[in-house]
């Protein structure tokens, strides 16, 4: 074994969930299954990627595979780091005291109006849990259409 | 918290898979050998992303080389059990969160010198105590931390969802070092994550979300 390139590309947990799941279905077509150890990971992967507060357990998903290209067209005026854009289609920071966990020195890199806008644009862009996510399954037409 | 790493390696195909499609047998043989498993200071292997180069097929017949063109179905007819060689050039995802990374996580156990973490898929984050917000105690009598904050008892209980911070990472090389090694020494875990909860935001979810 050699490492070429330890690091050869960031991936955001969207891409990864991606992957995986076209994988499975791969594997599912052609009626056959990787090796336990492969199967034993993503199964517990997924499972993590696929549950409450991770924004991908919400269903329908409101991601898509443009939402990154959009993302970062969004945020490019405020500057912020790689790990900061990766951090924040991860975890989807929904108000401004989560954008803090994810932005450093937030306070002084930003005003409040500028922290609000962040705010409005990774859930225009990225989607949000609707009031009731918290308590599962009842999200029904009720709730979106009070969304919209 | 996912990146790619490329690696070179080669890969030995056995006679059992030469029915597969060698593009099959390779990724198969390479998720087998590296997925759930951790490359030191290159982090945890998930599975393999793509493959983006592979030599000519070689088969091994005692210690000489057999081009794989054509050889292939005459070395099985003649059930002579001899693996092929190649070498691939691969991208692996990799589970491997950068310093400073904001991720979820599971309170798996507490101890007075701080609380365990897990994913589902990664059990080893520890977060010491000296890493707990301010008024953070210990009780001893049901085994949790709480955080006293504004005349208000918080509990990190297990099982909760909270949200850290990854601080710091340890390596330990598994490679057996010979002899001088005791032998009753515990196995240390290839990679652990250090993680904190002490800044504002982090800690249980609820405590931020749920208002």
């Amino acid at each position: 074994m050699k490492v070429i390139e330890a690091q050869a590309a960031v991936l955001t947990n969207y891409e990864v969930l991606q992957h995986l799941t076209q994988q499975k279905e791969r594997y599912k077509q052609r009626k056959r299954r990787g090796p336990p150890n492969l199967e034993t990971v993503v199964r517990e992967l997924i499972q993590y990627l696929q549950s409450y507060p991770n924004p991908l357990s919400q269903k329908p998903s409101t991601y898509a595979p443009d939402c990154i290209s959009r993302l970062l067209e969004r945020l490019s005026p405020y500057e912020l780091s790689k790990g900061e854009v990766v951090m924040i289609l991860n975890l989807r920071p929904a108000s401004v005291a989560a954008l803090n966990t994810v932005i450093e020195e937030m306070a002084e890199r930003f005003s409040d109006e500028q922290q609000e806008e962040m705010v409005a644009i990774i859930s225009e862009v990225l989607g949000q849990f609707d009031a009731a996510q918290g308590n599962a399954n009842d999200t029904g037409d009720a709730t979106e259409a009070n969304a919209s | 918290m996912f990146i790619l790493t490329k690696f070179a390696d080669l890969v030995q195909i056995s006679p059992e898979d030469f029915s597969k499609h060698s593009i099959v047998a390779i990724e198969d043989n390479i998720n087998a050998k590296y997925a759930n498993k951790v490359v030191q200071k290159i982090g945890l292997c998930i599975s393999l992303f793509d493959v983006l180069w592979t030599s000519e097929g070689l088969i091994g017949h005692g210690t000489g080389l057999v081009n794989v063109n054509g050889t292939v179905t005459l070395l099985v007819s003649a059930a002579i059990q001899h693996a092929y060689m190649t070498i691939v050039e691969f991208r692996m995802i990799v589970f491997r969160p950068f310093k400073g990374e904001v991720m979820l996580g599971r309170i798996r156990s507490s101890t007075p010198s701080g609380i365990h973490l897990r994913t589902d898929f990664f059990d080893d984050i520890f977060v010491p105590y000296e890493e707990l917000p301010q008024g953070a105690e210990y009780n001893h009598s049901e085994q949790i931390w709480i955080w006293n904050f504004d005349e208000e008892r918080l509990f990190y209980d297990n099982h909760e969802m909270v949200r850290f911070q990854v601080i710091d990472e340890e390596w330990h090389d598994q490679t057996p070092v010979g002899p001088t090694q005791a032998e009753d020494t515990p196995a240390k875990t290839p990679y652990k994550i250090k993680g904190s909860m002490a800044a504002e935001g982090l800690g249980v979810c609820l405590w931020w979300d749920g208002a």
